[in-house]
C-alpha cells in the first residue's frame, strides 16, 4: 500500500484536515471520509453529474477530481446550500415544482443551477438546458427541473426587493 | 481503481525529470476527465504507478493575446477558452470547438492539452476491465482490429489502416485550420511543430519524457472567414460524429484561401485538401460547395456500419462553406 497524504481543504467553509489515499476522489473523500453523502456515486466516468460539487466556485465532477487536487481549495457541496435551517430558493423550488423524484441527479443538479445562477442572473429556459447539460435525470424528463430553477430565479428577485 | 501514487509538478522541467526518472511508470495528468477514465476501468495492460500532476505548474495556464497572434499555455481550460472575449471575436472557430467539449463541469476541468492528447474513444478500446475482462487489440499491441468485423458506426470512414478508431479532439480540427503550432518541451529541450505534424495515426509525437507546453495560433487576417460545425447524436455531452472546421481568406468575394479539417471520421484531424482546391481562387456558390463537399470524401472507405458518416461530412462541408459571418 501507498503512504497516505495530508489534505486540507475547506468544505462549506469549514476547513478539514484528513489523510488521504493518494488516488481517492474527491467524491470518496467527500462521502466515505467527511460523511457528506448528499454528493451522489453515479458513473464515476464524469458523464452523469450526479457528483457536480463547486471548487473555488467552479461546478466539477468529483468522482475525475484527485482528492490532492483540492489541496488549500475550498469545495462546497449541497450540504452548504441552506442558511442555518433554510432552504436555498433552488432547494425550495426543486421541492415545489416536483423536479425531485428518486433525487439521485438532485444534489448535482442544485450545484450546477446554482453556479448557473451565480453566473447569469435571469437565465433562459435555452441557458438553464446548457447550463445544466452536464447532469443526467432519469426520473424527471427535466421539463420540471427546468421549471424549478425559472421558479427559483423569481424567489431570488423577490428576495431582493 | 487501482491503487497510484500523486505528486505535483512544480515546473515543465520537474514534470519531465519525474517522467524520466519513473521510465514509463508515471503518467502526466491534467484535467484528468480522460486518463482517470482509462484507469479507473484499466483498459490498458499497463498500469502507471504514479500520476504526475501538471495542474500545479504556476503560469502554465495563461492565454495570451499579441500582435502576432495567440499563446495558449497547455494547461489553460477549455471553459475560460470558450468564454474568452478575445477568442470569441477572432479566433471563433477554436471557440465554438472548446465550447462543443462535454458539459459545463467537464469543461472547467479540462485543459487544451488533455484535450489534444486524449486517447481514443473506440468502445472495444475501452471496454472495462471489471466486465469480463479488457479487450486487447491492434491498438493494444496485440491481437486484431474488433471494430473491423463488429460494431463500427462510431469509427473511421478515411485514412484507417490497422486500427479505425476516430481522433476524438474536438480542438484538433479548429486549431489545425487556424495554422496553430505547438510547442513541446522535453529532455532535449523546446520543439515547435505544426499542430497538423503532432497527430499521428496511433496517437501522437510525444516522446516518453515530453510533455506539451503551448499552443501558438497566428494572428488571421481581417479577409477571415471561421466555421466549425459538430455533428452528434445528442447535443451535449458527446463526441463528434463528424465535424469541420474550416478557414477561409475571402477577397472581394473570392475565396483566396482555405483550410478545411474534418473531425470524427479518421485517425488523425482530416485535412480536406481536395475540396480546398476546389475553392481556392473563385466565388462561393452552391454548385462550388457541392463540388467541394463530393471532393472532400473522394476515396472514403467506410466500414459495414458506418457510410452514413459520408453524407454527414457532405453536408457540414457544404453549410460550413456557405456560411456567412
Ligand atoms: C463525459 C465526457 C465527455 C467528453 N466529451 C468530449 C467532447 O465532446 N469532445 C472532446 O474533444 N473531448 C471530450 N471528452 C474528452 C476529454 O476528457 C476532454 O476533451 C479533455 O480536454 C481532456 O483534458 P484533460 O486536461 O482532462 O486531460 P487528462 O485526462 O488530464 O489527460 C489526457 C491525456 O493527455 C495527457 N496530457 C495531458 N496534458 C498533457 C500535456 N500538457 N502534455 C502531454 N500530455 C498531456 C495525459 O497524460 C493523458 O494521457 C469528454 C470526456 C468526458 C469524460
Ligand atoms: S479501432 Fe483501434 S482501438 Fe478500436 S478495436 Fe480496432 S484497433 Fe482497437
Ligand atoms: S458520478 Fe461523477 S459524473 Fe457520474
Ligand atoms: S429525480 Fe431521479 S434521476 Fe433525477
Amino acid at each position: 500500500m501507498r503512504d497516505k497524504a495530508k489534505l486540507k481543504m475547506k468544505v462549506n467553509g469549514k476547513t478539514h484536515s484528513v489523510e488521504v489515499e493518494p488516488d481517492a476522489s474527491l467524491l470518496e473523500v467527500l462521502r466515505d471520509q467527511l460523511n457528506l453523502r448528499g454528493t451522489k456515486k453515479g458513473c464515476e466516468e464524469g458523464e452523469c453529474g450526479a457528483c457536480t460539487v463547486l471548487i473555488d466556485g467552479l461546478p466539477v465532477v468529483s468522482c475525475l477530481t484527485p482528492a490532492l487536487k483540492c489541496q488549500g481549495l475550498s469545495v462546497e457541496t449541497v450540504e452548504g446550500m441552506e442558511d442555518g435551517k433554510k432552504l436555498h430558493p433552488l432547494q425550495e423550488a426543486f421541492l415545489e415544482t416536483g423536479a425531485v423524484q428518486c433525487g439521485y441527479c438532485t444534489s448535482g443538479m442544485l450545484m450546477s443551477s446554482r453556479h448557473l445562477l451565480e453566473k447569469n442572473t435571469n437565465p433562459t429556459a435555452e441557458e438553464i438546458k446548457i447550463g445544466l447539460s452536464g447532469n443526467l435525470c432519469r426520473c424527471t424528463g427535466y421539463v420540471q427541473i427546468i421549471e424549478a430553477v425559472l421558479s427559483a430565479v423569481k424567489k431570488i428577485k423577490e428576495s431582493e426587493k | 481503481m487501482m491503487p497510484f501514487d500523486h505528486v505535483n509538478a512544480g515546473s515543465p522541467g520537474e514534470a519531465v525529470d519525474l517522467l524520466t526518472s519513473y521510465g514509463g511508470k508515471g503518467r502526466l495528468i491534467a484535467g484528468g476527465t480522460d486518463v482517470l477514465g482509462i484507469l479507473k476501468d484499466r483498459i490498458l495492460p499497463d498500469y502507471p504507478d504514479v500520476l504526475i500532476n501538471l495542474k500545479t505548474i504556476p503560469g502554465m495556464d495563461s492565454i495570451k493575446e499579441s500582435g502576432e497572434g495567440l499563446n495558449i499555455g497547455a494547461l489553460a481550460k477549455l471553459a475560460d477558452i470558450a468564454s474568452s472575449p478575445e477568442i470569441k471575436a477572432e479566433y471563433p472557430a477554436l471557440s465554438l470547438a472548446a465550447e462543443s467539449v462535454a458539459s459545463p463541469e467537464i469543461r472547467t476541468m479540462a485543459t487544451i492539452g488533455g484535450n489534444l492528447c486524449q486517447d481514443v474513444r473506440c468502445w472495444y478500446y475501452r471496454y472495462p476491465h471489471h466486465m469480463g475482462g479488457r479487450m486487447l487489440c491492434f491498438r493494444k499491441g496485440v491481437g486484431p482490429c474488433y471494430a473491423v468485423k463488429g460494431d463500427n458506426r462510431y469509427h473511421a470512414v478515411m485514412g484507417g489502416k490497422k486500427c479505425f478508431a476516430v481522433c476524438p479532439s474536438d480542438t484538433a480540427i479548429a486549431l489545425c485550420a487556424l495554422q496553430a503550432k505547438i510547442s513541446i518541451f522535453g529532455g532535449e529541450g523546446t520543439r515547435t511543430l505544426p499542430l497538423e505534424k503532432f497527430f499521428t495515426p496511433m496517437g501522437n509525437v510525444l516522446r516518453s519524457n515530453e510533455l506539451v507546453k503551448e499552443i501558438l495560433i497566428p494572428k488571421p487576417t481581417q479577409e477571415t472567414r471561421q466555421a466549425f460545425i459538430k455533428f452528434t447524436e445528442r447535443k451535449p455531452v458527446d463526441f463528434a460524429v463528424a465535424s469541420i472546421a474550416c478557414v477561409l481568406e475571402i477577397l472581394g468575394g473570392r475565396c483566396m484561401d482555405a483550410r478545411i479539417y474534418l473531425g470524427g471520421v479518421a485517425p488523425m484531424p482530416w485535412h480536406a485538401e481536395a475540396a480546398e482546391r476546389i475553392i481556392k481562387g473563385g466565388s462561393l456558390d452552391d454548385p462550388t460547395a457541392e463540388e467541394a463537399a463530393l471532393a472532400s470524401v473522394a476515396g472514403a472507405k467506410p466500414l459495414k456500419g458506418n457510410a452514413y458518416k459520408i453524407e454527414i461530412v457532405k453536408a457540414l462541408v457544404k453549410r460550413a462553406l456557405l456560411r456567412r459571418q
